[in-house]
């Protein structure tokens, strides 16, 4: 029995020797012995341990504050991983308050012929900055950096903000070994939230009860006489309450790594964020903020920085009278005052769902941010007696809005009600036209927010294929150089895109540019038409001349139909992905060419004309060929039906570009007569 | 002569000067030549420099431009750097719109307030106030104006009345006001006298430019700086962070630098020197010492900036890297250097222009405090042999090799007895090979399976190394884009062996690929050069304007062994090709070793030089030349059987 005890108090020993004490300052040798992260041996850093606390402090004369304590300790591989020792705090304010850091203490550990080395983050190596108006910014790089060191460092955040509770970020660049989070909240703060990601990660809850002491002070005598003593007495109070807790302790959580064509990483991101739905003081009426997407659109709606900027409509009355006249068709109307706006009030490049200077501001002086610039498009669209609502929406950098959140939304656009369905409009886009909004708001849904106060969702993704038409008479010569005309016909977003590079560059560049794409082609009698007149499709034509386009080769000639305009690439160049792929919206391509043979020259064979379809009608590549005397004729179609692809999809997408790449290159055979 | 007389004169040539600037405020009036390539017209740029001694100088500018487009915006530069030395007294902006009528006014707390740390620094406590404005309608007129003040003096405006590409100039004026007792250096560079008018009289330099055309960028050009109208100036007595200073010459600058700025920084604390004095312990060959003392700092610092003050000039202590173990360009020099001198090596602190693009020297007979330079490296002198460059911010760099970051360009070295302009390592055009060697066989289906070694020197050797730190997952994708030609390929093989004794760096690799040549029928086209097919042509420019500039030129050399497909032998194979001319040369050759094997052998030069616009599209034709043999094809034929 004696020695069962021993060996499972060993056994009980070797365990605690084992496992790694994450108190402050206990580093371990076997960490700093780690020569590359066992989960992930590409890491050039990994967070050993990461621990952030958030509460709720009482303050006598501040209130509730909110306080969050943060722990790190990092592990630096090598050289690539040095920019993890240098850390930046931001800390908010506006106007009088603002955000502090205090007890920022940092240690870089070091292992030094056997024996731990500890260097204490100086003064020296803290900077504070104010960064702007909105922010102050704490840096602090550490001391003595070698590869194979950890860095740990602990600090305190006081924040008067308690309506901005900062995400819980769980997934890093780097892989996190173990990480502790913890939030709490007293019952007048009723918090809601919201998980995201691919790993699944919920918290453990629990309550516990807590007290605030007040301290009173009262003060007799000392009325001024001079004679009486003055004396002062304290007394306190107990105010209990319970205070709700969810902590989180997850182990080796990977990496997040970037893969091309991924609309926002941040969307796959393990993250929980609370949201304040509530706050309920004692004997005084609750202050809703959100729960559900109904409270967030209606908190939204009764900022005075939305619905009621909304409703002003006196600024502008007597202009879109004088604009809308007698039209009194409503898509005419749309058009009128959906380019009116658009050539009154510039972008000034700031997003928001709230305005800033406010509409009437924006209207004056002809600049605007986005809310300004729809809501008022909005406002006088009602003007105009049309069924127009504001639209809510993320933008792709914003990220998808997954749970109710005042954050989620950070764009507002406009929309029209018509018997034929729902157009979207923004303004703020100098290219975009009803139904084209620019590619920064095409982000999964919206919502449509009524007079009433109901809302729901729309889709942003245009359903509506923008299209490319290309027409090319070409004439190959028996040195295999060739001349020829092009004409392209280009409309929706892939007309806006155009136009973008078109307008917004000296010609003489463009046309360089254009060039220079299509490495050193000559191009002569360039022409665009429609570029201005947004309503039409852009018309591209021009002369062209090509050297070296087919391979001559003893008496026959060798050479792909499409020449320059072939795909020569696969863009999907990864083995395999997580994430789904993003084209923006729906596409299809045409392009019809028509190649004049060189004389003495007959077909020896042509490629076979051949179809290939993604399943789920995502997509289709058709390619017709025939050819008869001196003229060959190719009919291409490529058409991508949806805007976004499932990664489940990944592998035949990826094959699917293969197959389209590989026709495209196959040659014609010429013989010579 | 009445004063009423002089009152109405006096107004007379109020309304005049008025009148004269008003008509600038409209973009009608712009002269033709000027609006072509541009995308904005400095219609006048008014720069006052007034020096009230060596320690006051304030500046005064007013700029009038015309945003023609939206690319234009980038050119208002309507900024204003302040910090603790430096003061704006005067900050404001008014807006035009095309007919010269006002829109806007915007004063000085209404521009942006921000810290002015660019992405490189950590720390830095200079500051920018900024205008954020956005345009109703192009084209439009902004006139910027403001003033500042300034203890240091070391720092004089140059004038520059060109400072951007697409950007061209009606009118811009310079003018320095100065106490006789200070002399003025000055430097005129690529100015003609058509463009410029100069008048100098006691205590006053004038400089009038008008109508320069809008410089575009093209590929192979000189650096901007290099071809820009551009008049520098100096005093020979000036103030720095409080620091008095009279200098001649490069000489005399380089001993007043070490004096104040360098001398007493080197104490390192007795560990670090028990440290480096037992590595070295054995070592007699100062070279050796000093890449042991190389290697040491590499190991043991990195790169953080800070900069504050004085400390925009003047390194950090070395006892202050040794605490940290990091430090700026200045901080890590410094610190290098003062090893150095415990173990016996004697090196020297030197200021130079770093910049990858742009080989600018510092000029040999323009002596100037700042301006001229944005870097700092370290040089050990060599009495017979090369100097040795050493590049102290890098953790990665061979020793004594800087790469083009530093490369081919005139520095100043600073030592004890004084300042001299000493010129940086040039990479030679064969320094800079890359060799390849390895073979590939061609399926019967299609397939090429490749196995090659490549080895990059020089300048070669500086494009790659990067590489030899990259996780596998970046390298596959590097691979793939660097071969970006040959699709749908999988890398069996990956080494990477980064030599920095030899400074070499090798590549070993192995990829499998489908459908690489295209099988027509019968026949399979098998484009020869599978491994370093050049497909870059340099850009077409209908009407070059700028001369040839070639930075550096690089050799490559391959030799593949290609083993053919059994059921295919060869129908036809493309014959030698040799090009020679003054930008470089090129052979490739096809030879049988047997009825399956044929051994592909390439030689690519390009020579750096400079030379005039003219040659630009021959420069263009022999890379297109280049890029068309590259892509020659051998025809094989299917077996009867």
């Amino acid at each position: 029995m004696k020695s069962i005890i021993v060996i499972i108090v060993l056994l009980f020993t070797c365990q605690i020797v084992l496992s790694q004490d994450y108190g402050f300052g206990k580093v371990s040798k076997e960490e700093l012995e780690e020569k590359f992260n066992p989960m992930d041996s590409s890491a050039n850093a990994a967070y050993l341990y990461k621990e952030r606390k958030t509460y709720f402090q009482y303050l006598e004369g501040e209130g509730f504050m909110l306080f969050t304590d943060i722990h790190e300790r990092i592990k630096i591989y090598n050289q690539e991983g040095f920019h993890y020792a240098t850390k930046s705090i931001n800390l908010y304010k506006s106007n009088s308050t603002l955000e502090t850091v205090s007890n920022l203490k940092a240690y870089t550990y070091n292992l030094i012929d056997g024996k731990i080395e500890e260097t204490k983050l100086k003064k020296d190596g803290i900077f504070k900055t104010e960064k702007n108006k909105f922010i102050n910014e704490t840096k602090l790089t550490m001391p003595n950096i070698k590869e194979g060191c950890v860095v740990e460092l602990r600090y305190k955040v006081k924040s008067p903000f308690y309506q901005n509770v900062d995400e819980f970020i769980f997934q890093h660049e780097i892989p996190v070994k173990k990480l502790k989070a913890r939030f709490e909240a007293p019952e007048y703060f009723v918090f809601k939230l919201n998980v995201k990601g691919f790993l699944s990660i919920a918290p453990k809850k629990e309550s516990k009860n807590d007290k605030i002491v007040f301290t009173h002070k009262s003060r007799r005598g000392g009325d001024g006489s001079g004679s009486a003593t003055t004396k002062t007495t304290y007394s306190s109070s107990n105010l209990t309450f319970v205070k709700y807790i969810s902590s989180y302790n997850v182990d080796n959580i990977p990496a997040l790594k970037e893969e091309p064509y991924v609309n926002n990483i941040n969307n796959y991101r393990a993250s929980a964020k609370y949201e304040l739905s509530y706050v309920k003081y004692p004997q005084e009426p609750i202050k809703y903020y959100t729960t559900t997407w109904e409270d967030v659109v209606k908190t939204i709606y009764e900022d005075s920085r939305f619905g009621a900027e909304l409703n002003k409509s006196g600024y502008y009355g007597k202009d879109i009278d004088a604009l809308i006249g007698t039209i009194s068709d409503p898509v005419g109307r749309i058009g009128l005052i959906y380019d009116f706006v658009k050539s009154k009030v510039k972008w000034n490049s700031y997003t928001g769902k709230y305005t800033d200077g406010g509409v009437r501001k924006a209207y004056k002086e002809q600049v605007g941010n986005v809310a300004e610039i729809n809501l008022m498009l909005t406002s006088m669209l009602r003007y105009a007696g049309l069924d127009a609502n504001p639209v809510l929406v993320s933008t792709r950098r914003n990220g998808i809005p997954l749970f109710p959140t005042r954050e989620g939304y950070n764009y507002v656009i406009s929309s029209v009600q018509l018997p034929q369905g729902v157009i979207l409009l923004d303004a703020t886009n100098k290219y975009g036209a009803p139904n084209i909004l620019p590619s920064r708001t095409l982000n999964w849904e919206g919502r449509i927010i009524r007079k009433d106060g109901s809302s729901s969702l729309i889709n942003l993704y245009p359903k509506k294929k923008s299209t490319s038409s290309v027409s090319v008479m070409v004439s190959l010569n028996e040195n295999g150089d060739i001349e020829g005309g092009i004409r392209t016909v280009k409309t929706d977003h892939k007309a806006m895109q155009y136009r973008v590079s078109y307008l917004e560059t000296n010609k003489d560049q463009f046309l360089e540019d254009l060039e220079n794409d299509y490495e050193g082609l000559e191009i002569s009698e360039f022409n665009v038409k429609n570029a201005e007149d947004l309503s039409k499709p852009i018309l591209e034509s021009y002369k062209f001349v090509k050297e070296s386009q087919a391979d001559v080769i003893g008496d026959k000639i060798y050479f792909s139909p499409l020449f320059f305009l072939r795909s020569k690439e696969n863009p999907f160049k990864l083995e395999k992905r997580e994430f789904p792929v993003d084209f923006g919206y729906p596409s299809k391509s045409t392009s019809r060419i028509v190649v004049n043979l060189p004389e003495g020259f007959k077909i020896e064979s042509l490629p076979e004309s051949s179809a290939v379809a993604l399943p789920d009608n995502l997509g289709v590549f058709k390619f017709n060929i025939s050819g008869s005397g001196s003229k060959i004729q190719l009919i291409l179609d490529a058409e991508i039906n949806v805007p976004i692809v499932s990664p489940v999809y990944y592998d035949t997408l990826k094959e699917f570009f293969k197959q389209m790449v590989a026709k495209e290159n196959e040659q014609i055979v010429l013989t010579k007569v | 002569m009445s004063i009423k007389y002089i009152i109405r004169v006096l107004i007379i040539f109020a309304t005049h000067t008025l009148l004269s600037q008003d008509h600038l405020y409209s973009s009608l009036t712009i002269p033709e030549n000027l609006s072509q390539h541009a995308n904005a017209v400095v219609r006048l740029n008014e720069v006052t420099v007034t020096l009230e001694s060596s320690s006051e100088m304030s500046v005064r500018e007013k700029r009038i431009i015309t945003v023609l487009n939206k690319e234009g915006n980038e050119n208002i530069n309507a900024y204003v750097h302040y910090d603790k030395g430096i003061k704006i007294r005067a900050l404001q902006v008014l807006a035009f719109d095309a007919f010269g009528e006002e829109i806007k006014k915007v004063k000085k707390n209404d521009f942006k307030d921000v810290s002015a740390v660019s992405g490189g620094t950590l720390y830095s406590d200079s500051r920018v106030k900024y205008l954020e404005y956005t345009p109703i309608k192009y084209p439009y007129t902004i006139e910027f104006t403001y003033e500042t003040v300034s203890g240091n003096t070391a720092f004089i405006p140059s004038f520059t009345p060109i400072g951007e590409y697409f950007v061209s100039v009606e009118n811009s004026t310079y003018t320095m006001n100065y106490p006789e007792t200070i002399t003025i250096r000055k430097k005129e560079k690529n100015f003609n006298d058509d463009i410029l008018k100069k008048e100098e009289s006691s205590g006053r330099i004038f400089y009038e430019a008008h109508n320069l055309e809008a410089f575009k960028p093209e590929a192979y050009s000189p650096s901007f700086r290099n071809i820009v109208p551009e008049v520098l100036l100096a005093t020979n007595e000036f103030v720095y962070e409080g620091v008095q200073a009279k200098v001649e010459d490069w000489n005399t600058m380089g001993t007043w630098f070490y004096n104040n700025l360098l001398k007493g920084r080197d104490h390192i604390s007795e560990k670090t020197k028990q440290e480096i004095l037992r590595l070295v312990e054995d070592v007699t060959d100062p070279i050796e010492k000093a890449k042991i003392v190389y290697n040491f700092v590499q190991e043991n610092t990195r790169y953080i900036s800070v900069q504050v003050g004085i400390g925009g000039m003047q390194p950090i202590a070395a006892i202050d890297v040794d605490n940290v173990k990091y430090g700026d360009c200045k901080g890590l020099t410094n610190y290098t250097k003062s090893l150095l001198d415990l173990v016996g090596v004697k090196s020297n602190y030197t200021r130079l222009y770093a910049s990858p693009r742009d080989q600018i020297s510092v000029d040999k007979e323009f002596v100037s405090f700042g301006g001229q330079t944005n870097h700092v490296i370290l040089n050990i002198p060599s009495e017979n042999e090369e100097n040795i460059w050493l590049e102290c911010t890098s953790q990665k760099l061979p020793f004594g090799f800087i790469g083009d970051f530093t490369d081919d360009r005139d520095v100043l070295v600073i030592t004890p007895e004084g300042g001299k302009i000493v010129h940086t390592k040039k990479y030679t055009t064969k320094e800079n090979t890359q060799t390849l060697t390895g073979q590939y066989s061609v399926s019967n289906e299609g397939s090429i399976e490749a196995a090659f070694i490549v080895v990059s020197k020089g300048i070669q050797y500086d494009n790659k190394y990067g590489l030899a730190t990259k996780p596998e997952r970046d390298l596959d994708k590097h691979y793939k884009d660097r071969w970006s030609y040959i699709n749908n390929m999988t890398i069996d093989k990956m080494s990477i062996d980064n030599d920095k004794d030899n400074i070499e760096f090798r590549e070993t690799l192995n990829f499998k690929a489908t459908n690489y040549p295209k099988i027509v029928a019968n026949r399979m086209l098998l484009t020869v050069n599978a491994l370093n097919r050049n497909t870059h042509v340099p850009d077409r420019y209908r009407n070059r304007t700028l001369p040839l500039k070639i930075k550096r030129g690089f050799k490559d050399v391959d030799e593949v062994e290609i083993i053919l497909p059994s059921d295919y032998k060869v129908e036809s194979l493309p014959g030698k090709k040799t090009i020679e001319n003054k930008f470089g040369s090129y052979t490739s050759e096809v030879i049988v070793k047997d009825e399956n094997t044929l051994i592909y052998k390439r030689t690519f030069v390009i020579n750096d030089g400079e030379f005039p616009k003219e040659g630009y599209s021959d420069f263009r034709n022999f890379y297109k030349e280049v890029a068309k043999q590259d892509n020659s094809k051998i025809a094989l034929i299917k077996n009867q059987s």
